[in-house]
């Protein structure tokens, strides 16, 4: 199903907005039989072709705020316009004089429901926090724990990564081990360095402090020499409190040498490491060192702390794991039995630097390489709240990482567009509540009318903050109707309005407004459930589940997800099924809702459910990435696209099932975290004896070809870039492919599926068949 | 200094001699012209300035540079080369560069002229001629000079020493004559002297040699051997020195003895002579009280007091010290008996014949009374100075290393005493008897040796162990608890905004890039660097980077080390970075505007970068600390303004603030870190608070203030120097044992105690003292003998571990006589002063001063009592051997440190000062050595390079003098009001008293006048081992007052004069005595 999907052009559309439902049901007892919850993923600054941009400040509601938009009733000739969310009468000011109805601003454009303001930079827009485009800043902050290959390979890469960056970003450096190290690059007459140890704890204010730029520092000072010096001339007075900060971020273009030669003399950390133990690694005090550094920088300013990050933390706070190489890194068993004795605290840790970056306005980026985990399912809220970015290799050398991390410093058509201190407002019609966001952002906790008294994610406001985010951050809003039926005489005003408002400070530093207003009807389901079952859009829904069962699974305590996720498909299919009551075989589902099932079954079957195959590291990895991905990749994160490639016939897609390995084909599987090309047995035989070398047999060598390219196409857009396997029938690597693949095929019934050729997978899970025949009795069994 | 210094340590290493660093002294660079280039710096031997033909200098020292050592670059022999250069620069230059280079130094030509001292030996020897005998030699010699003389003699300072007899005529003669006399001024000379006298002149005569100085006169006479004849035959202690024997020839002969090995004395004591300056009336006249009369003759060793007091008492006839100028040679044993040693601040040459050198270890009595009573009716008390890695005189033999190889030094299997000459072998050598606990062991086997027929070991003398005092053992495997450790040099240098500013940080780089060239060769040597102001900068030094990496440490609550290695680098690996380095971080810091220092994080930070190894860290400071642990507040000021507190307050302001420090510093001696101080500052710093560090490991704390770059830098570099070139060992860990009757009681110095019986110190070195004083557990048998040994097991800047053995084994007594007969002065009272420096935090000034008089008086009235047989009441009856005590007392009493008017910071410095210091130079810290230098021409080169010291009593000055005043530390030059202008141009290059400034450098004018004033303070350098920190004085400011503070025998509005006090004395113990 995913080849369809891939081709389907743009569901998305301008507004960047999919729903759960198309057609919302008017009442909550309604939208709660509909199973799936009401919710719309947003990707708040997709880029768009047709997107304008106006270089001047929006109109906005005097009384809610909501922004001027193409739903707004205008009277030319009073020129009023009507907020369609609060009903309030607004004038026109001044210079939209010459208004009217052939001769409309581009926000009254019908087509643009989505549109985006340049908020000129001396204006003071009250959620504009900085009044100058400030370069953007990048710390660096480098493990230096690791072999001597791995640190060359990271110090190349950080290499690579400066000379690409823009020659006004400022750049600081950091390194750690067991001590932090922050290099203070204008400092010329010898390589400086400020020194923290990686056991204490440190606050902000202490941080700056020590390094210098405190504002308390003059005031202790001040202290100590009057009494002492006697008469010694004060300490200047006159310092402000950043003035301090240009010693360790500097202009790429300035420091560029200074870092290269720094980087060239960085060795592995001195610290010596006890046989049988862990090196001693300080990455909690890092990261806070670095958000204290950062927290000396102008209020408003974008940033990021790009974390590359070899091994666990073993030393101060923060450490997710004893020093003992003999005690293991905690598994999901250990949380689950709470055996993992570091795991609360470094959590609350790493929590609280985030909540900091937050409130500076800062992202954390993570770039961990190591075969062991790092910690990532500690840091992961820091990550996530901050919208910072997260990639997880088992190498500096693997292009896992080296791929990803050029692309974040890329221009241009590949650039991820990395964008600054968003903010995300949500308007909407009365009876429709906000219950929160699953996503990477922070609640601001501003409360409003339409917050719903439940909270999803992050709730309790109309308001988000997104420190960092990127053309392709894609959040989950979930609604609620409001409870009042009565208030909503049948036919008043069949249509919802929602406003999504995102403000953010774009690559190039310009702030910018980016509006989006989308509309919806209400349908009274009293009368049948055709209008919702046409507007129900399965893809989101499976998205939107997932992302909310992965939400249940944090938060709540011994949650069965496989059961939830069974009740409530079967209660799905309940409700929207076509059978006869307790007659399985007369159950039909509409093709609205057909393919909902196998996402579901996948869904049981992922990472996402089945965590218990990975570490915790990769399942918050996981859910980061989910839960920050666009839908297309999202459904490919729970379903794998599988592509087959044969002589005879076209590349198609592929049943994802273990019956469409052949050994005469090539299949490529994407389940987005990697691209598996897989040979059949025929074909890797021909290809080890050299056929596609052979000029007659050219189509070979286009067949064994047009899966790579295809691969490529893949790797390319992608962010993080996918792990690229490429593998032969019964080889090792195979198990990434026959993970994902239907169980059709098991030791179990071996003999009666196999056709020639194929393959079997030893497992004990139901295939799809099995799972979909137990849905169906159960789905017409009497509710 | 590379040049000059020759023989740097590398020949040591193997055997490491003793001797042998004195060859680094020698490039001690004593006070210069200026010469610095500044371009210099690198390495090239700035320093010796001289223009003076260095091939003058004795060859003989060349190598062997006697013990002093001064700092830098002395001048001796080798030193040559670079002054040319030098000299070349004008003077001004200095004023440029101050931070400068040390100055190049004049090379004191003329050690070698010397003459030796002999003058203290005979106060102490003559105890021996004890009772009876005093009365004679005094009576003796009538005082009559006294009278006579005074008119004339005193303008010419010199002459004043002479007996009056002199005055009368000679002074005219003056060149002659004074300077024989005053080298040998005092008695002790005696028998040389009259020769002297006589060939020199008509005048001598004899008798009035001593005459004036009743109880001096008497010491002389004594060391003679017997009183009564005084001259008459060379004490047998006293063996004329080498064939040189100053005192046969007349003065051009000094010169010649020159040649011989002493070079280098030390200073001698005493500074010369009595004289009475009876001389100028008008002083005179204020004093009324010592009435001229001719006081009735002296007895021996009492003082005429009469019964009346004051009036009675003539000022020149009081004892004061007796400089002596010759050399002697002591045998520390001598018919199988310990022979007293000789005055420790006299020039003498040891010769170990079973008994350790005094210069190792001395007692204050030579006879072991038996029994406690006895000694607490002495009321003198028992004691050991101990400096077990003292300089030892060039002439002397060095110190032979022993090597049992893995068995380790043959030991006393219960007391653990080392094998020492004492030890007595029996039944056929298989045996022997520890002569510390009595206990009989099995001799090894491979240690076996028949016994000869007198009873010792056929092999006794070929055994260093068996017949040497003092031996070096090299130490095995089970005295390593790890390998030996490197040698680290840690520097810290404060470069906070008033460290900057004041030139201090730049002087320190300068000092250090100089220094870092004496520092020893070899991988052993291991070199950190780190500055600080409100945090901590450590510099890694690796030879890989491009350059040196600053590594901060901000948290000065809570340090930490920043790296594991590359903090401490072997010099060898990380010279240039380390010149680099040092050049650079003046100007790095040159902008720095914290005034915070974070001095107590910064050594804390530095403990733990050395922690792994131990080693010496070298603070330089400027500021009081401010933030960061440890860190002080101005109590000073606090103080002041909270007066009415009283005493009380006070009191604590001379003690540690809190134990922040103490602790760190314990735990720094731990780990076998030893911290020195430099000290360059503007304002109070709290030396009570932060001496704790040095106190605790075994450093010292050096004070600079007010500091100036312009006259400090060269002190500042030539104590850094000398601080880490001297003999010094590591991870030392040391313990005195004595024979069974007698244990110690307590030990005290700088170092850290952690048990009871030993002594921890994390760095030792030849200028360090211990004081062990001594309680009795049990009687002694007359005749038996007591022996201490003192055992130092310490690692060498080489990397070797070492055990110093040095064994002294005193006969013991029952006669109290006895006991007076053979005090030690110097020992004595260095305990007295130790006391005394120990009691002032914590007791009131009033209490200390009463207990140090007490204890002066109660020594005094018990011999009064007990031996003294003359009965005149009106008579202070004095010990031969303790005759000077109370002008000691008194001198103490207006020490700086017994002084309640003094800053804070420079008591507590005094206090901290005395607690290591060694013997010979307690006596000039209270009692300093002032001589004229206006005349220095007239007394051409017939003499020693120092002339005749003169009394501190301001009615020595005249209104046309120059004076020099020096205590060890210091140098004082007064320039009266109305002095020759010419002379004045010449030795200072000013004309007129009036354009004296603060600011003060001795420089080199191509006149002779400046080059012998340039050799006399370079030699007054080589003997303290100290560049003196020199200052010019004129009446009317306060430079002239401080000048005059040292006057310690003037009446002072808070202070007797020595004649008063004398009578004060006198009457306290004729109350006792009733």
């Amino acid at each position: 199903m995913a080849a369809p999907e891939l081709a389907q052009t743009d569901p998305e559309g301008i507004e960047g907005v999919r729903m759960t439902w198309h057609n919302w049901p008017k009442s909550k007892v309604e939208a709660s039989k509909c199973v799936i919850p009401i919710a719309a993923s947003i990707q708040p600054i997709r880029p768009h072709v047709e997107l304008q941009t106006l270089p001047y400040a929006p109109l906005r509601c005097k009384t809610c705020s909501a922004v001027l938009n193409p739903f707004c009733r205008v009277d030319y000739t009073a020129l009023i316009w009507i907020c369609p969310f609060c009903f309030q009468r607004n004038n026109f000011p001044h210079h939209y004089h010459s208004l009217s109805q052939t001769n409309l601003p581009a926000e009254l454009y019908p087509n643009f429901l989505s549109i985006e303001y340049s908020i000129p930079n001396n204006q003071n827009h009250p959620q504009n926090y900085a009044p100058q485009p400030s370069p953007p800043i990048y710390l660096f902050v480098l493990d230096t724990c690791m072999i001597e290959e791995e640190l060359n390979f990271a110090k190349s890469a950080l290499n690579r990564a400066i000379g690409m960056l823009p020659e006004n970003a400022m750049v600081g450096f950091m390194s750690y081990g067991t001590q932090v190290q922050v290099h203070e690059l204008g400092f010329s007459d010898m390589s400086k360095v400020y020194v923290f140890r990686g056991s204490k704890e440190l606050s902000k204010d202490q941080v700056l402090e020590q390094l210098g730029l405190g504002v308390s520092g003059g005031r202790r000072a001040g202290q100590g020499i009057q009494k002492g010096g006697g008469g010694g001339p004060s300490p200047i007075a006159g310092v402000g409190p950043n003035s301090g900060i240009n010693r360790f971020l500097l202009p790429a273009s300035e420091c560029e040498y200074t870092l290269n030669s720094l980087l060239d003399e960085l060795a592995t950390d001195q610290w010596p490491v006890a046989p049988g133990n862990r090196s001693l690694r300080c990455t909690g005090v890092a990261l806070s060192v670095a958000a204290g550094l950062l927290g000396a920088s102008m209020a408003g300013t974008g940033a990021r702390i790009i974390a590359l990050v070899g091994g666990p933390c073993t030393e101060g706070p923060g450490s997710i794991v004893s020093k003992d190489l003999s005690d293991p890194v905690r598994s999901h068993k250990d949380l689950d039995k709470d055996a993992a004795p570091f795991f609360r605290k470094a959590v609350h840790f790493y929590n609280e630097i985030g909540k900091q970056l937050v409130n500076q306005g800062h992202v954390l980026d993570v770039f961990a390489s190591a075969l062991d985990q790092v910690g990532i399912a500690e840091m992961k809220v820091a990550i996530e709240r901050t919208g910072g970015l997260i990639v997880l290799a088992e190498s500096f050398g693997h292009s896992v990482f080296k791929d990803s991390f050029k692309r974040i410093f890329e221009d241009g058509e590949q650039s991820l567009g990395l964008s600054f201190n968003g903010t995300l407002e949500i308007n909407c019609s009365k009876d429709v509540k906000v219950q929160g966001i699953i996503g990477p952002c922070t609640s601001l906790e501003k409360k409003g009318p339409t917050v719903a008294s439940t909270v999803i994610g992050q709730g309790n406001t109309t308001a988000w903050k997104m420190c960092g985010l990127d053309k392709s951050t894609c959040l989950t809003v979930f609604f609620d109707v409001s409870s009042s039926e009565k208030s909503d005489p049948a036919g008043m005003n069949p249509d919802l309005y929602i406003q999504f408002l995102t403000s953010y400070q774009s690559p190039d530093g310009q702030m910018r407004l980016r509006v989006t207003t989308v509309t919806r009807r209400w349908v009274d389901n009293t009368m049948g459930n055709e209008d919702l079952i046409q507007g129900f859009d399965q893809e989101v829904a499976a998205v939107v589940v997932a992302r909310f069962v992965s939400y249940k699974m944090e938060i709540e305590e011994g949650f069965d997800a496989t059961k939830w996720l069974d009740r409530n498909l079967i209660r799905l299919c309940s409700k929207f099924g076509d059978y006869r009551k307790d007659d399985p075989t007369s159950f039909m589902l509409n093709p609205c809702f057909s393919l909902f099932p196998q996402f579901m079954f996948n869904l049981r079957r992922s990472q996402f459910i089945q965590v218990f195959n990975n570490s915790p590291d990769e399942t918050a990895y996981f859910r980061i990435l989910l839960n920050r991905e666009t839908i297309s990749n999202a459904a490919v994160m729970i379903q794998p696209s599988l592509i087959s490639y044969a002589f005879n016939a076209l590349p198609g897609p592929a049943l994802l099932d273990v019956q469409s390995i052949g050994p005469d084909r090539i299949l490529l599987l994407d389940s987005y975290f990697s691209v598996v090309i897989f040979h059949g047995m025929t074909i890797a035989q021909w290809r080890n004896m050299g056929y596609q070398n052979e000029p007659e047999h050219l189509g070979f060598a286009h067949l064994l070809q047009a899966p790579q390219d295809d691969a490529q196409l893949i790797i390319r857009d992608r962010f993080p870039v996918p792990r690229l396997v490429v593998c032969d029938q019964h080889g090792s690597q195979a198990r990434f492919l026959l993970a994902k693949l239907n169980p059709s095929a098991t030791y179990n019934n071996a003999h009666e599926m196999m056709n020639a050729g194929s393959d079997v997978i030893f497992t004990d899970d139901v295939s799809l068949q099995v799972f979909i025949d137990h849905l169906q009795r159960l789905a017409v069994q009497a509710s | 200094m590379a040049t000059p210094g020759g023989p740097r340590p590398r020949n040591f290493p193997p055997n490491y001699n003793p001797n042998a660093l004195a060859n680094n002294l020698q490039n001690l660079q004593v006070s210069q012209p200026n010469q610095q280039h500044s371009s210099n710096l690198g390495g090239n031997a700035p320093r010796p300035p001289n223009t003076t033909p260095f091939g003058q200098q004795p060859p003989s020292f060349a190598g062997s540079r006697p013990g002093p050592p001064p700092p830098g670059v002395f001048p001796r022999g080798p030193v040559p080369p670079s002054v040319q250069a030098q000299t070349t620069l004008p003077p001004n230059m200095v004023s440029t560069r101050p931070t400068g280079p040390p100055m190049g130094s004049q090379p004191p030509p003329p050690f070698a002229s010397r003459p030796p001292p002999p003058g203290a030996l005979p106060s102490s020897i003559g105890g021996h001629s004890a009772l009876g005998s005093r009365p004679g030699p005094f009576s003796s010699s009538p005082l009559p000079s006294g009278p006579s003389a005074p008119s004339y003699t005193n303008t010419s300072g010199p002459v004043g020493n002479g007996p009056p007899a002199f005055a009368s005529g000679m002074i005219q003669n003056g060149p002659r004559f004074p300077p024989g006399v005053g080298s040998m001024p005092r008695p002790a000379v005696g028998p040389p002297q009259s020769p002297t006298l006589l060939s020199s002149g008509p005048s001598s005569h004899p008798p009035q040699m001593r005459p004036g100085f009743g109880g001096l006169n008497s010491g002389a006479s004594s060391t003679m051997g017997q009183p009564g004849p005084p001259f008459s035959g060379p004490p047998q202690n006293m063996p004329p020195p080498l064939g040189s024997m100053p005192f046969s020839a007349p003065v051009p002969g000094m010169l010649q003895s020159s040649g011989s090995p002493y070079g280098m004395q030390t200073w001698p004591p005493h500074p010369q002579q009595m004289v009475p300056p009876p001389p100028t009336a008008g002083p005179m006249q204020q004093q009324p009280m010592f009435g001229m009369p001719p006081p009735p003759p002296l007895p021996n060793q009492s003082m005429a007091l009469s019964q009346t007091g004051q009036s009675k008492i003539d000022p020149n006839q009081i004892p004061r010290l007796a400089p002596s100028s010759t050399v002697i040679l002591h045998e520390t044993r001598q018919e199988n008996q310990a022979n007293p040693p000789p005055p420790a601040t006299s020039d003498y040459i040891v010769k170990d014949t079973g008994n350790c050198s005094p210069r190792y270890m001395r007692c204050t009595i030579n006879q072991i009374p038996c029994t406690v009573d006895l000694l607490s009716t002495s009321a003198m008390q028992l004691a050991l100075l101990v400096q077990p890695l003292a300089l030892s005189h060039p002439s002397e033999e060095p110190i032979q290393v022993v090597d049992f190889g893995e068995s380790g030094p043959v030991r006393c299997s219960r007391c653990k005493g080392y094998i020492n000459p004492f030890m007595k072998f029996i039944d056929q050598g298989r045996r022997f008897i520890c002569n510390l606990c009595g206990f009989t062991d099995e001799t090894p086997r491979d240690y076996h040796c028949n016994l000869g027929p007198d009873g010792r070991r056929r092999d006794a003398y070929e055994r260093p162990e068996l017949c040497r005092g003092t031996v070096e053992f090299v130490a095995s495997k089970e005295y390593m608890v790890r390998d030996p450790m490197p040698a680290v040099f840690f520097f810290l240098i404060d470069v906070s905004m008033n460290a900057i500013q004041t030139g201090a940080t730049a002087a320190a780089c300068s000092a250090i890039n100089q220094v870092i060239a004496d520092l020893p060769d070899g991988p052993q040597t291991m070199v950190g660097i780190a500055t600080f102001d409100s945090t901590v900068h450590f510099y890694s030094l690796k030879r890989a980077l491009q350059q040196p990496l600053m590594l901060i440490v901000p948290d000065i609550q809570d340090v930490y080390t920043p790296l594991q290695s590359d903090v401490i680098v072997q010099l060898a690996e990380c010279r240039q970075h380390l010149e680099i380095l040092l050049e650079s971080i003046p100007s790095m810091f040159q902008n720095n505007r914290t005034a915070d220092s974070a001095f107590g994080a910064a050594v804390k930070a530095a403990f733990l970068s050395m922690k792994s190894t131990g080693g010496k860290l070298l603070v330089f400071q400027s500021v009081l600390p401010s933030v960061g642990i440890g860190s002080l507040s101005s109590r000073e000021a606090e103080g002041r303004s909270n007066a009415s507190a009283g005493e009380k307050e006070a009191l604590k302001l001379l003690q540690p603030v809190d134990k922040t420090l103490k602790t760190m510093a314990i735990e720094f001696a731990e780990y076998q870190v030893c911290v020195d101080l430099f000290i360059t500052t503007q304002t109070y710093v709290d030396i009570a608070s932060l001496s704790v560090v040095p106190r605790t490991t075994g450093g010292q704390v050096y004070y600079y203030y007010p500091f100036s770059a312009l006259c400090d830098s060269a002190k500042l570099y030539n104590d850094l120097r000398w601080n880490v070139t001297r003999p010094q060992g590591f991870e030392a860990v040391m313990r005195v044992r004595c024979s069974q009757g007698i244990q110690v009681q307590e030990y005290s110095g700088n170092f850290c105690k952690r048990i009871p019986t030993d002594v921890d110190l994390p760095a030792i070195d030849c200028d360090k003292t211990i004081m062990v004083s001594l309680k009795h557990d049990d009687k002694l048998q007359e005749g038996s003998e007591c022996a201490f040994q003192c055992a130092l097991l310490y690692t060498t800047v080489y990397g070797q571990r070492r055990i110093r053995v040095s064994t002294l084994s005193l006969s013991c007594t029952n006669t109290l006589s006895n006991m007076f007969r053979s005090a030690d002065l110097d020992t004595q009272f260095a305990c007295i002063l130790k006391q005394a420096a120990n009691e002032i935090p914590s007791a009131p000034p009033a209490q200390v001063r009463d207990q140090a008089t007490n204890v002066c008086i109660n020594i005094l009235f018990a011999y009064r009592k007990f031996c003294a047989t003359v009965s005149s009441n009106g008579q202070l009856i004095l010990p031969e051997a303790l005759r000077l005590l109370p002008l000691y007392a008194l001198a103490l009493l207006k020490s700086n440190g017994l002084r309640s008017d003094g800053r804070l910071d420079d008591r507590s410095f005094w206090i901290n000062h005395v607690s290591p210091l060694p013997t010979p130079l307690v006596i000039p810290l209270v009692y300093p050595r002032m001589i004229a230098i206006h005349d220095l021409e007239e007394k051409a080169s017939d003499d020693s390079v120092i002339p005749t010291t003169i009394p501190l009593l301001s009615e020595n000055l005249t209104d046309e003098g120059i004076y020099l005043l020096e205590n060890g530390e210091d140098c004082l030059i007064y320039v009266a009001s109305s002095v020759d202008p010419n002379i004045l141009q010449q030795m200072f290059g000013i004309s007129s008293v009036e354009e004296i400034s603060n600011q003060f450098i001795l420089q080199q004018y191509d006149n002779s006048l400046s080059k012998k004033l340039n050799a006399i303070v370079n030699e007054i350098r080589r003997q303290r081992s100290s560049y003196l920190r020199l200052r010019l004085c004129r009446k009317g400011d306060s430079s002239g007052m401080l000048f005059f503070s040292y006057m310690v025998e003037d009446k002072t509005p808070s202070g007797l004069s020595y004649v008063e006090f004398l009578v004060h004395i006198h009457r306290l113990i004729q109350t006792k005595m009733a």
